[in-house]
């Protein structure tokens, strides 16, 4: 037997070995230590920083509302404000607009009174409580790090209840980047969360990152549904076909030019499927600082692409009867806007509208918050929402704002 | 946002209705509820009579951008930063004195005090932070931006120990992408870009 013959040294090197194992296995799990992209090689003005979200709210008379253009019919008014940091709603039993935020750490209760809104300050002191969802009565909110329930939710909206604490049973990663979460039920039944990657560019351990899983509601029964996923900040079900579509925002600092955002869809048996990240994003294209030969061997391609650095965030199929009928089954999807782009792009809604093949085709909807020859901003949608009536709001981060989209059919004499 | 000037205390009561109107304000009350002579002097008492901090891990302020010491104050306030020493002073801040704070740090002259930086760890620190792009975000001369604080002269055991916090998940409402930029950092690659920062 060999083992018997073992001389020292040999056991040197296998303690060696283990040691070296050791020491990999201790950093986070595989987690790149550094981003991988090279400054120099994307010749993008090295002053690009992410824009600040302002802590207060734009008063009333200020919100950017005029200037909103929207297609021939549809009218944009404001539908509530003062609440800072306006992004994901989510729409309880008896008409309540929970709203998540990032920075600021609150979430939101919107109520209607005699026509007029009015805005609680549910909960707050969270860590970017983004996601949210609401279940037989139960507002489900996501901060980075934790899961909380609360029951029966909407008959103590002046103090909410104590929650049920879900973090353990969820047992998300503990890394903060790019884990502010969206979450959403699908038509399972099975609450879809995102886990992003903790970096804007590097090798991650696809068992952990860059993904979107699903579980039962209580947290138990985990599964991945979609992997090689950057960091989808939204996603919902075509209304007919059941599957899941996401938005998914590109990686920074490889160019002006993208590569391009992804709106993704997850065609039906494939969950588990691999969407690029790291290697190829994009319509196929090959990242430039990490790589390995065919970086696109078996991913998934977007249905289509959202623009370069445009931040696609909410997007929801309309099945609403307020809009013309050319609407139905199509997804409005917001754009916040870039910030790692000298030319600004997005800070706006756009409409995709599938077309059959598993594509679909990006049309423009809400537009006019974006300034192209001055190349500022003033406003940035970041979800969407369609209410019983069939209106669509939409949320505005960077006021404290949400719009209201309503149709009315518009008169031969007035066209 | 526009610098404000300096404003003296008789003028502030008008200061603040302007900043409110042109701000607007959040769910706080619009009242003041003390001189802002003596909100100014709390503070000077542990970050420096000139925003410059002359105490062990309490940050300088000076030369701070206003959205940064504004964001900052909201957030400790709202107790999404809950900075347990900062806690009894922001409880009862209102927007427009936040606002009337920010500007007036924002205009003190920023001097690097505590320990002095290491030429050798500087160097390597400029390294590193050309790799991590610091200076996209904190601007190139450091001098911060927005959100983004200035770190040029800041105190060198403020910023490491920070940079551990973010490093360690310990750093509560904070901007994720310094999270993701310290992320697998050692301990002696943090200690040198607090060097190279402070030598700014």
């Amino acid at each position: 037997m060999q083992a018997r013959y073992l001389t020292s040294t040999a056991l040197a090197a296998a303690v060696y070995a283990i040691g070296a194992t050791l020491a990999i296995a201790q950093a986070p799990p595989g987690m790149s230590n550094i981003d991988k992209s090279d400054p120099k090689a994307s010749k993008q003005d090295t002053n690009l920083r992410p824009h600040p979200t302002p802590p207060l709210a734009t008063p009333a008379e200020k919100l950017p509302v005029d200037k909103i253009k929207l297609p021939a019919g549809f009218k944009a008014e404001v539908w509530s404000s003062g609440h800072p940091g306006a992004r994901t709603m989510a729409r309880g039993d008896k008409g309540t607009i929970f709203m998540g935020t990032r920075v600021i750490g609150r979430v939101y209760a919107i109520t209607e009174k005699d026509g007029k809104r009015e805005v609680k300050v549910l909960l707050q002191g969270l860590t970017q409580p983004n996601g949210l969802a609401f279940k037989d009565g139960s507002l489900y909110v996501f901060a980075i790090n934790r899961v909380l329930r609360y029951d029966k939710i909407e008959e103590s909206l002046d103090k909410a209840p104590e929650p049920v604490e879900l973090t353990a049973t969820y047992n998300l990663p503990p890394e903060i980047h790019h884990n502010w979460k969206y979450v959403d039920f699908g038509p399972d039944g099975k609450m879809y969360v995102q886990v992003g990657a903790n970096c804007n560019i590097c090798e991650i351990n696809p068992g952990v990152h860059g993904q979107i899983r699903r579980y039962n509601a209580d947290g138990t029964g985990m599964e991945i549904v979609a992997r090689g996923v950057r960091n989808t900040v939204g996603f919902h079900w075509h209304p007919q076909t059941k599957e899941l579509w996401f938005t998914d925002n590109g990686r920074d600092w490889a160019g002006n030019a993208g590569p391009e955002d992804e709106l993704n869809r997850l065609p039906k048996g494939q969950e588990g499927a691999n969407f690029g990240f790291p290697y190829c994003h994009a319509n196929g294209v090959a990242d430039p600082d990490v790589k390995r030969p065919n970086p696109c061997a078996g991913v998934v391609m977007p249905a289509a692409t959202l623009g370069p650095h445009a931040a696609g965030l909410g997007i929801k199929f309309y099945t609403g009867k307020m809009f013309p009928a050319n609407y139905q089954n199509v997804a409005f999807v917001a754009r916040r806007g870039s910030w790692n782009r000298e030319q600004k792009f997005g800070y706006d809604v756009v409409i995709a509208r599938p077309q059959g093949n598993g594509k679909a085709r990006i049309e423009p909807f809400l537009t006019g918050l974006l300034d192209n020859q001055k190349n500022e901003f003033y406003g940035r949608p970041t979800y969407v929402l369609e209410m019983p009536d069939g209106a669509l709001l939409v949320s505005d981060e960077q006021n404290g704002a949400v719009y209201r989209i309503s149709y009315a059919p518009q008169r031969s004499a007035a066209r | 946002m526009k610098r404000v000037p300096y404003l003296a205390p008789p003028a502030f009561a008008l200061a603040a209705l302007v900043l409110s109107a042109l701000i607007g304000a959040g769910a706080p009350a619009f009242a003041q509820t003390m001189l802002f002579k003596d909100r100014v002097e709390q503070c000077a008492a542990c970050h420096g009579a000139d925003g410059n901090s002359t105490i062990e891990n309490i940050p300088s302020l000076a030369g701070q951008p206003e959205f940064f010491v504004m964001n900052q104050l909201v957030l400790m306030r709202e107790g999404v930063r809950p900075v347990e020493q900062m806690l009894p002073f922001v409880k009862d801040l209102t927007d427009p004195e936040i606002m009337a704070l920010a500007a007036y740090f924002g205009m003190r002259t920023p001097r690097l005090e505590g320990t002095k930086p290491d030429p050798a760890l500087a160097q390597r620190g400029q390294a590193l932070s050309e790799r991590l792009r610091c200076g996209s975000c904190h601007n190139q001369d450091f001098s911060g931006d927005q959100q983004m604080p200035r770190i040029a002269k800041q105190r060198i055991d403020y910023m490491a120990a920070a940079m551990r916090d973010y490093r360690d998940n310990k750093r509560k409402g904070a901007d994720t992408a310094m999270s993701a930029v310290v992320f697998g950092l050692s301990d002696a690659d943090i200690d040198a870009l607090a060097h190279y920062a402070a030598s700014k």
